[in-house]
Protein backbone atom coordinates (compact mmCIF):
# COMPACT_ATOMS: atom_id res chain seq x y z
CA UNK A 1 0.00 0.00 0.00
CA UNK A 2 1.53 3.61 -1.22
CA UNK A 3 0.89 6.43 1.37
CA UNK A 4 -1.65 8.16 -0.41
CA UNK A 5 -5.52 7.92 -0.04
CA UNK A 6 -6.97 9.45 -3.27
CA UNK A 7 -10.79 9.94 -3.95
CA UNK A 8 -11.07 10.28 -8.11
CA UNK A 9 -14.28 11.97 -8.90
CA UNK A 10 -15.60 11.43 -12.58
CA UNK A 11 -18.86 10.92 -14.30
CA UNK A 12 -17.61 9.14 -16.62
CA UNK A 13 -17.47 5.24 -16.08
CA UNK A 14 -15.09 4.34 -18.35
CA UNK A 15 -12.63 6.71 -16.81
CA UNK A 16 -13.31 6.10 -13.33
CA UNK A 17 -12.87 2.33 -13.97
CA UNK A 18 -9.74 2.63 -15.73
CA UNK A 19 -8.44 5.24 -12.74
CA UNK A 20 -9.60 2.92 -10.02
CA UNK A 21 -7.97 -0.13 -11.57
CA UNK A 22 -4.45 1.58 -12.36
CA UNK A 23 -4.13 3.43 -8.82
CA UNK A 24 -4.90 0.30 -7.45
CA UNK A 25 -2.44 -1.70 -9.21
CA UNK A 26 0.67 0.80 -8.23
CA UNK A 27 -1.35 0.11 -4.17
CA UNK A 28 -3.08 3.33 -3.81
CA UNK A 29 -6.07 3.27 -1.42
CA UNK A 30 -8.77 4.36 -3.79
CA UNK A 31 -11.89 6.09 -3.24
CA UNK A 32 -14.90 6.51 -6.27
CA UNK A 33 -17.21 9.09 -6.36
CA UNK A 34 -19.42 9.60 -9.75
CA UNK A 35 -19.95 12.68 -9.55
CA UNK A 36 -19.99 16.41 -7.23
CA UNK A 37 -22.54 15.71 -4.89
CA UNK A 38 -21.51 12.15 -4.11
CA UNK A 39 -18.01 13.39 -3.66
CA UNK A 40 -19.14 16.03 -1.23
CA UNK A 41 -20.93 13.76 1.14
CA UNK A 42 -17.48 11.66 0.73
CA UNK A 43 -15.37 14.50 1.62
CA UNK A 44 -17.68 15.68 4.47
CA UNK A 45 -17.41 12.05 6.22
CA UNK A 46 -13.38 11.30 5.39
CA UNK A 47 -9.92 12.86 4.74
CA UNK A 48 -8.38 11.85 1.33
CA UNK A 49 -4.95 13.00 0.83
CA UNK A 50 -5.50 13.87 -2.91
CA UNK A 51 -8.57 14.33 -4.66
CA UNK A 52 -8.52 13.99 -8.68
CA UNK A 53 -11.50 15.27 -10.08
CA UNK A 54 -12.81 15.89 -13.63
CA UNK A 55 -13.43 19.27 -14.55
CA UNK A 56 -16.67 19.38 -16.27
CA UNK A 57 -19.19 17.05 -15.07
CA UNK A 58 -23.09 17.44 -15.08
CA UNK A 59 -25.39 17.93 -12.09
CA UNK A 60 -24.40 21.68 -10.58
CA UNK A 61 -21.26 20.47 -8.90
CA UNK A 62 -17.95 20.32 -11.29
CA UNK A 63 -14.71 20.19 -10.07
CA UNK A 64 -13.94 23.58 -9.45
CA UNK A 65 -17.05 22.96 -6.48
CA UNK A 66 -15.37 19.58 -5.94
CA UNK A 67 -11.97 21.75 -4.96
CA UNK A 68 -13.87 24.35 -3.12
CA UNK A 69 -15.82 21.72 -0.62
CA UNK A 70 -12.10 19.98 -0.65
CA UNK A 71 -10.28 22.85 0.80
CA UNK A 72 -13.06 24.10 3.24
CA UNK A 73 -12.93 21.19 5.04
CA UNK A 74 -9.58 19.79 4.51
CA UNK A 75 -7.07 22.99 3.96
CA UNK A 76 -4.44 19.82 3.73
CA UNK A 77 -5.74 17.85 0.81
CA UNK A 78 -4.45 18.10 -2.62
CA UNK A 79 -6.82 18.37 -5.07
CA UNK A 80 -5.62 17.47 -8.77
CA UNK A 81 -8.01 18.34 -11.78
CA UNK A 82 -8.26 16.64 -14.82
CA UNK A 83 -9.42 18.16 -18.04
CA UNK A 84 -10.12 18.59 -21.81
CA UNK A 85 -7.65 20.07 -23.60
CA UNK A 86 -9.80 22.99 -24.81
CA UNK A 87 -10.34 23.89 -20.84
CA UNK A 88 -7.02 24.17 -19.87
CA UNK A 89 -7.96 27.96 -19.12
CA UNK A 90 -10.32 27.00 -16.33
CA UNK A 91 -7.95 24.55 -15.18
CA UNK A 92 -5.38 27.51 -14.63
CA UNK A 93 -8.14 29.79 -12.84
CA UNK A 94 -8.83 26.52 -10.78
CA UNK A 95 -4.87 26.58 -9.74
CA UNK A 96 -5.56 30.29 -8.32
CA UNK A 97 -7.92 28.52 -6.79
CA UNK A 98 -5.69 26.30 -4.61
CA UNK A 99 -5.77 23.24 -7.29
CA UNK A 100 -2.24 21.82 -6.66
CA UNK A 101 -2.01 20.60 -10.61
CA UNK A 102 -4.29 19.50 -13.57
CA UNK A 103 -3.79 16.61 -16.34
CA UNK A 104 -4.99 16.78 -19.41
CA UNK A 105 -7.33 14.15 -21.44
CA UNK A 106 -6.55 11.65 -22.56
CA UNK A 107 -4.99 10.98 -18.96
CA UNK A 108 -1.02 9.86 -19.12
CA UNK A 109 -0.47 7.44 -16.24
CA UNK A 110 3.28 7.72 -16.03
CA UNK A 111 2.46 11.83 -15.71
CA UNK A 112 -0.17 11.01 -13.14
CA UNK A 113 2.02 8.44 -11.01
CA UNK A 114 5.00 11.05 -11.00
CA UNK A 115 2.85 14.30 -9.43
CA UNK A 116 1.36 11.40 -6.96
CA UNK A 117 5.20 10.43 -6.03
CA UNK A 118 5.54 14.33 -5.25
CA UNK A 119 2.92 15.04 -3.60
CA UNK A 120 3.20 12.09 -1.27
CA UNK A 121 7.27 13.35 -0.67
CA UNK A 122 5.64 16.55 0.16
CA UNK A 123 3.93 14.88 2.58
CA UNK A 124 6.53 12.71 3.70
CA UNK A 125 8.76 15.86 4.70
CA UNK A 126 5.28 18.02 6.14
CA UNK A 127 4.96 15.08 8.67
CA UNK A 128 8.60 14.82 9.43
CA UNK A 129 8.23 18.64 10.47
CA UNK A 130 4.98 18.74 12.04
CA UNK A 131 7.13 15.59 14.56
CA UNK A 132 9.65 18.04 15.12
CA UNK A 133 7.25 20.55 16.13
CA UNK A 134 5.57 18.24 18.42
CA UNK A 135 8.79 17.45 20.04
CA UNK A 136 9.67 20.88 20.32
CA UNK A 137 6.31 21.67 21.97
CA UNK A 138 6.65 18.45 24.07
CA UNK A 139 10.12 19.72 25.33
CA UNK A 140 8.94 23.54 25.53
CA UNK A 141 6.08 22.89 27.76
CA UNK A 142 8.09 20.90 29.77
CA UNK A 143 10.68 23.67 30.40
CA UNK A 144 8.22 25.76 30.87
CA UNK A 145 6.63 24.04 33.50
CA UNK A 146 10.27 24.17 35.25
CA UNK A 147 10.53 27.84 35.05
CA UNK A 148 7.61 29.21 36.09
CA UNK A 149 7.50 26.86 39.25
CA UNK A 150 11.13 28.35 39.61
CA UNK A 151 9.64 32.48 38.87
CA UNK A 152 7.12 32.03 41.55
CA UNK A 153 9.19 30.22 43.88
CA UNK A 154 11.87 33.24 43.64
CA UNK A 155 9.22 35.32 43.72
CA UNK A 156 8.13 33.87 47.16
CA UNK A 157 11.39 33.69 48.65
CA UNK A 158 12.08 37.36 47.52
CA UNK A 159 9.40 38.77 49.00
CA UNK A 160 9.81 36.59 52.61
CA UNK A 161 13.40 38.01 52.69
CA UNK A 162 12.09 41.22 52.52
CA UNK A 163 9.81 40.83 55.18
CA UNK A 164 12.98 39.26 57.28
CA UNK A 165 14.71 42.27 56.28
CA UNK A 166 11.89 44.93 57.75
CA UNK A 167 12.06 42.42 60.97
CA UNK A 168 15.53 42.74 61.69
CA UNK A 169 15.76 46.45 61.11
CA UNK A 170 12.34 47.05 63.21
CA UNK A 171 14.01 49.25 66.40
CA UNK A 172 10.51 48.99 67.85
CA UNK A 173 11.06 45.41 68.49
CA UNK A 174 13.35 44.28 71.68
CA UNK A 175 16.40 42.11 69.90
CA UNK A 176 15.18 38.96 71.23
CA UNK A 177 11.73 39.20 69.42
CA UNK A 178 13.68 40.26 66.14
CA UNK A 179 15.60 37.10 66.40
CA UNK A 180 12.37 35.31 67.14
CA UNK A 181 10.63 36.77 64.05
CA UNK A 182 13.39 36.68 61.77
CA UNK A 183 13.34 33.06 62.60
CA UNK A 184 10.38 32.08 61.74
CA UNK A 185 10.31 34.11 58.68
CA UNK A 186 13.57 31.77 57.82
CA UNK A 187 11.14 29.01 58.21
CA UNK A 188 9.28 29.82 55.84
CA UNK A 189 12.01 29.88 53.06
CA UNK B 1 26.77 29.34 0.77
CA UNK B 2 29.90 32.55 1.30
CA UNK B 3 31.90 31.48 4.32
CA UNK B 4 31.91 34.12 7.14
CA UNK B 5 35.72 34.72 7.83
CA UNK B 6 36.21 35.53 11.24
CA UNK B 7 37.27 39.09 11.02
CA UNK B 8 34.31 39.67 9.70
CA UNK B 9 32.20 38.11 12.98
CA UNK B 10 33.05 40.94 15.00
CA UNK B 11 31.81 43.78 12.10
CA UNK B 12 28.84 41.83 11.15
CA UNK B 13 27.82 41.05 14.68
CA UNK B 14 27.97 44.67 15.61
CA UNK B 15 26.27 46.10 12.48
CA UNK B 16 23.38 43.36 13.16
CA UNK B 17 23.20 44.69 16.91
CA UNK B 18 23.44 48.61 15.82
CA UNK B 19 20.50 47.98 13.08
CA UNK B 20 18.33 45.36 15.10
CA UNK B 21 19.14 45.04 18.98
CA UNK B 22 19.25 41.34 18.04
CA UNK B 23 22.46 39.72 19.52
CA UNK B 24 23.98 36.86 17.32
CA UNK B 25 26.45 34.87 19.10
CA UNK B 26 30.11 34.99 17.50
CA UNK B 27 30.91 31.76 18.05
CA UNK B 28 28.07 30.45 15.79
CA UNK B 29 29.14 31.35 12.93
CA UNK B 30 26.45 28.93 11.13
CA UNK B 31 23.64 31.76 12.03
CA UNK B 32 25.26 34.62 10.20
CA UNK B 33 25.95 32.65 7.01
CA UNK B 34 22.29 30.63 6.92
CA UNK B 35 20.50 33.94 7.09
CA UNK B 36 22.85 36.41 5.13
CA UNK B 37 24.53 34.45 2.44
CA UNK B 38 21.85 34.70 -0.15
CA UNK B 39 21.28 38.12 0.24
CA UNK B 40 24.97 38.65 0.12
CA UNK B 41 25.08 36.11 -3.48
CA UNK B 42 22.17 38.21 -4.57
CA UNK B 43 23.60 41.20 -4.41
CA UNK B 44 27.11 39.78 -6.07
CA UNK B 45 28.84 40.06 -2.80
CA UNK B 46 31.96 37.89 -2.72
CA UNK B 47 32.18 38.18 1.34
CA UNK B 48 29.84 39.31 4.05
CA UNK B 49 32.70 42.44 4.44
CA UNK B 50 31.38 43.79 1.26
CA UNK B 51 28.23 43.12 2.12
CA UNK B 52 28.34 45.35 5.31
CA UNK B 53 29.79 48.41 2.99
CA UNK B 54 27.05 47.63 0.62
CA UNK B 55 24.68 47.94 3.00
CA UNK B 56 26.37 51.15 4.51
CA UNK B 57 26.27 52.60 1.59
CA UNK B 58 22.72 52.21 0.82
CA UNK B 59 20.74 55.32 1.43
CA UNK B 60 17.19 54.05 0.16
CA UNK B 61 18.34 51.03 3.57
CA UNK B 62 16.87 48.89 1.63
CA UNK B 63 19.67 46.39 2.20
CA UNK B 64 19.51 47.28 5.42
CA UNK B 65 15.69 46.10 5.75
CA UNK B 66 16.43 43.01 3.60
CA UNK B 67 19.26 42.13 6.67
CA UNK B 68 16.74 42.82 9.44
CA UNK B 69 13.97 40.44 7.75
CA UNK B 70 16.34 37.82 7.62
CA UNK B 71 17.77 38.17 10.88
CA UNK B 72 15.01 37.92 12.60
CA UNK B 73 12.98 35.10 13.46
CA UNK B 74 9.20 35.12 12.39
CA UNK B 75 8.49 31.64 13.93
CA UNK B 76 4.99 32.20 14.97
CA UNK B 77 1.39 30.38 15.26
CA UNK B 78 -1.55 31.22 15.77
CA UNK B 79 -2.64 31.08 19.69
CA UNK B 80 0.99 29.56 19.94
CA UNK B 81 0.79 28.10 23.59
CA UNK B 82 -2.92 27.60 24.33
CA UNK B 83 -1.87 29.23 28.01
CA UNK B 84 -1.37 32.79 27.33
CA UNK B 85 -4.96 32.56 24.80
CA UNK B 86 -7.07 31.27 27.99
CA UNK B 87 -5.47 33.55 30.63
CA UNK B 88 -6.39 36.31 28.54
CA UNK B 89 -10.09 34.65 28.55
CA UNK B 90 -10.85 33.77 31.60
CA UNK B 91 -8.31 35.84 33.83
CA UNK B 92 -6.80 39.01 32.28
CA UNK B 93 -9.57 40.18 29.93
CA UNK B 94 -12.44 39.72 32.41
CA UNK B 95 -10.43 41.73 34.97
CA UNK B 96 -9.51 44.34 32.40
CA UNK B 97 -13.27 44.98 31.24
CA UNK B 98 -14.33 45.31 34.90
CA UNK B 99 -11.52 47.91 36.17
CA UNK B 100 -11.99 49.82 32.83
CA UNK B 101 -15.44 50.15 32.90
CA UNK B 102 -17.15 53.52 33.40
CA UNK B 103 -19.72 54.57 36.01
CA UNK B 104 -22.07 55.65 33.09
CA UNK B 105 -23.43 54.30 30.68
CA UNK B 106 -23.19 56.41 28.14
CA UNK B 107 -18.81 56.13 27.88
CA UNK B 108 -17.12 53.18 26.42
CA UNK B 109 -14.87 50.92 28.39
CA UNK B 110 -11.11 51.65 26.65
CA UNK B 111 -8.44 49.12 26.36
CA UNK B 112 -5.36 49.32 24.81
CA UNK B 113 -3.35 45.94 24.01
CA UNK B 114 -0.13 45.60 22.85
CA UNK B 115 2.11 42.76 20.96
CA UNK B 116 5.02 43.94 21.19
CA UNK B 117 6.81 41.29 18.72
CA UNK B 118 3.94 40.77 16.86
CA UNK B 119 5.93 38.96 14.12
CA UNK B 120 3.63 38.18 10.85
CA UNK B 121 0.05 38.94 13.40
CA UNK B 122 -0.54 35.61 14.07
CA UNK B 123 -1.01 36.67 18.02
CA UNK B 124 -2.64 39.52 17.97
CA UNK B 125 -5.01 38.37 15.58
CA UNK B 126 -5.40 35.25 17.99
CA UNK B 127 -5.73 38.14 21.24
CA UNK B 128 -8.85 39.76 18.68
CA UNK B 129 -10.56 36.59 18.28
CA UNK B 130 -10.53 35.86 22.01
CA UNK B 131 -12.23 38.99 22.46
CA UNK B 132 -14.71 38.46 19.87
CA UNK B 133 -15.56 35.72 21.40
CA UNK B 134 -16.00 36.62 24.95
CA UNK B 135 -17.27 39.94 24.26
CA UNK B 136 -19.77 39.63 21.15
CA UNK B 137 -21.14 42.97 20.94
CA UNK B 138 -18.04 45.53 20.90
CA UNK B 139 -20.14 48.62 20.50
CA UNK B 140 -20.17 49.54 24.07
CA UNK B 141 -15.82 49.23 24.06
CA UNK B 142 -13.27 50.62 22.74
CA UNK B 143 -10.71 48.24 22.33
CA UNK B 144 -7.37 49.01 20.91
CA UNK B 145 -4.62 46.72 19.50
CA UNK B 146 -1.25 47.61 18.19
CA UNK B 147 1.00 44.96 16.82
CA UNK B 148 5.37 45.89 16.17
CA UNK B 149 7.59 44.48 15.12
CA UNK B 150 11.20 44.90 13.60
CA UNK B 151 10.94 43.44 10.50
CA UNK B 152 9.15 44.93 7.05
CA UNK B 153 7.83 41.99 5.46
CA UNK B 154 6.57 40.48 8.55
CA UNK B 155 4.80 43.69 9.31
CA UNK B 156 3.47 43.58 5.53
CA UNK B 157 2.39 40.25 5.98
CA UNK B 158 0.52 41.04 9.59
CA UNK B 159 -1.20 43.98 8.26
CA UNK B 160 -2.74 41.71 4.90
CA UNK B 161 -4.00 39.40 7.15
CA UNK B 162 -3.41 36.34 4.89
CA UNK B 163 -1.82 32.91 5.49
CA UNK B 164 -0.86 29.80 3.64
CA UNK B 165 -2.58 26.39 4.57
CA UNK B 166 0.10 25.48 6.70
CA UNK B 167 0.46 28.52 8.59
CA UNK B 168 -3.60 28.17 9.13
CA UNK B 169 -3.18 24.32 9.92
CA UNK B 170 -1.08 25.01 12.87
CA UNK B 171 -3.06 25.73 15.95
CA UNK B 172 -6.16 27.01 14.48
CA UNK B 173 -9.19 25.01 15.20
CA UNK B 174 -11.75 24.18 12.15
CA UNK B 175 -14.20 26.02 14.05
CA UNK B 176 -12.50 28.87 14.57
CA UNK B 177 -10.83 29.11 11.06
CA UNK B 178 -14.33 29.03 9.68
CA UNK B 179 -15.84 31.54 11.41
CA UNK B 180 -13.34 33.99 11.22
CA UNK B 181 -11.19 33.22 8.21
CA UNK B 182 -12.06 32.91 4.09
CA UNK B 183 -10.66 30.98 1.63
CA UNK B 184 -9.17 33.01 -0.40
CA UNK B 185 -7.76 31.06 -3.43
CA UNK B 186 -4.77 28.64 -1.77
CA UNK B 187 -4.68 31.02 1.38
CA UNK B 188 -7.13 32.14 4.36
CA UNK B 189 -7.76 35.86 4.44
CA UNK B 190 -8.60 37.08 7.97
CA UNK B 191 -12.58 38.69 7.81
CA UNK B 192 -12.73 42.41 7.96
CA UNK B 193 -14.48 42.04 11.27
CA UNK B 194 -11.23 40.88 13.31
CA UNK B 195 -8.95 43.04 10.65
CA UNK B 196 -10.52 46.12 11.87
CA UNK B 197 -9.79 45.72 15.22
CA UNK B 198 -5.97 45.60 14.96
CA UNK B 199 -2.96 47.79 14.27
CA UNK B 200 0.20 47.00 12.81
CA UNK B 201 3.28 49.41 12.76
CA UNK B 202 7.27 49.06 12.24
CA UNK B 203 9.04 49.46 15.38
CA UNK B 204 12.63 48.98 16.73
CA UNK B 205 12.14 47.57 20.37
CA UNK B 206 15.56 49.36 21.15
CA UNK B 207 13.76 52.44 20.57
CA UNK B 208 12.19 54.85 23.37
CA UNK B 209 7.98 53.54 23.84
CA UNK B 210 7.34 57.22 24.78
CA UNK B 211 5.66 58.24 21.40
CA UNK B 212 2.95 54.65 21.81
CA UNK B 213 1.36 55.80 25.52
CA UNK B 214 0.36 53.65 27.76
CA UNK B 215 -1.46 49.79 27.39
CA UNK B 216 -3.42 47.86 29.74
CA UNK B 217 -2.55 44.27 27.75
CA UNK B 218 1.10 44.02 26.83
CA UNK B 219 2.26 40.94 25.38
CA UNK B 220 6.53 39.93 24.63
CA UNK B 221 6.61 37.17 24.28
CA UNK B 222 10.06 35.11 23.22
CA UNK B 223 11.66 38.24 21.79
CA UNK B 224 13.63 39.14 24.46
CA UNK B 225 15.17 35.92 23.93
CA UNK B 226 17.75 37.30 21.03
CA UNK B 227 18.66 40.47 22.94
CA UNK B 228 21.77 40.81 26.06
CA UNK B 229 20.97 40.48 29.32
CA UNK B 230 21.50 44.58 29.87
CA UNK B 231 19.35 45.54 26.75
CA UNK B 232 16.76 43.01 28.05
CA UNK B 233 16.92 45.11 31.56
CA UNK B 234 16.08 48.08 29.78
CA UNK B 235 13.45 46.69 27.59
CA UNK B 236 11.70 44.91 30.62
CA UNK B 237 12.02 48.58 32.38
CA UNK B 238 10.80 50.92 29.36
CA UNK B 239 7.68 48.06 29.26
CA UNK B 240 7.19 48.95 32.96
CA UNK B 241 7.32 52.59 31.80
CA UNK B 242 4.60 52.01 29.33
CA UNK B 243 2.40 49.45 31.42
CA UNK B 244 -0.78 50.82 33.44
CA UNK B 245 -0.33 50.40 37.21
CA UNK B 246 -2.80 47.53 37.26
CA UNK B 247 -2.08 46.38 33.88
CA UNK B 248 -1.15 42.83 32.85
CA UNK B 249 2.12 41.60 31.26
CA UNK B 250 2.50 38.05 29.31
CA UNK B 251 6.04 37.07 28.38
CA UNK B 252 6.67 33.96 26.32
CA UNK B 253 6.17 30.34 28.79
CA UNK B 254 9.94 29.58 28.59
CA UNK B 255 11.05 33.08 30.07
CA UNK B 256 11.84 34.54 33.32
CA UNK B 257 11.96 38.16 34.56
CA UNK B 258 14.11 37.04 37.34
CA UNK B 259 16.86 39.11 37.74
CA UNK B 260 15.89 40.96 34.60
CA UNK B 261 13.62 43.32 35.82
CA UNK B 262 12.58 43.61 39.74
CA UNK B 263 9.63 46.16 39.12
CA UNK B 264 7.43 43.49 37.90
CA UNK B 265 6.02 40.16 40.18
CA UNK B 266 5.12 37.12 38.60
CA UNK B 267 1.55 35.35 39.40
CA UNK B 268 0.13 32.14 38.38
CA UNK B 269 -3.65 31.15 37.37
CA UNK B 270 -4.25 27.70 36.74
CA UNK B 271 -1.33 26.57 34.04
CA UNK B 272 0.14 29.86 33.23
CA UNK B 273 1.75 32.89 34.77
CA UNK B 274 1.42 36.57 34.38
CA UNK B 275 3.42 39.75 35.05
CA UNK B 276 2.13 42.80 37.07
CA UNK B 277 3.72 45.91 38.75
CA UNK B 278 4.60 45.78 42.33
Amino acid sequence: MKNLTILVVDDDPVIRRLLQQRLAKEHYEVTIAEDGHVAESLLEQHHYDVVLTDLMMPGGIGGIEVLEIAKQLHPKTEVVLITAHSSVDSAVEAMKKGATDYLEKPINFDELFLRLDKISNLQTILKSAQDLEQAMTVTESAASETIQNLEIEIARKQELLEQLEKVLLDHTLAEDERIEQALSKLSEI
Amino acid sequence: MIKIKPNELKVIAQYIYDISGIHLDQSKSYLFETRLSSIAEELGCNSYQDLYHKAKKDVSKKIEHKIIDAISTNETLFFRDKGPFELMQHKILPEMIDARTPSSAALKTNIKIWSAAASTGQELYSIAIVIKELVNDLSKYNFKLLGTDISDNAISQASYGKYNKFEIERGLDRKILQKYFTLFGDSWKIKDEIRGMVNFRKYNLMQSFAALGKFDIIFCRNVAIYFTLNDRKQLFNRIADSLADDGFLVIGSTESLTGVCPRFVPKRHLRSIFYQKK
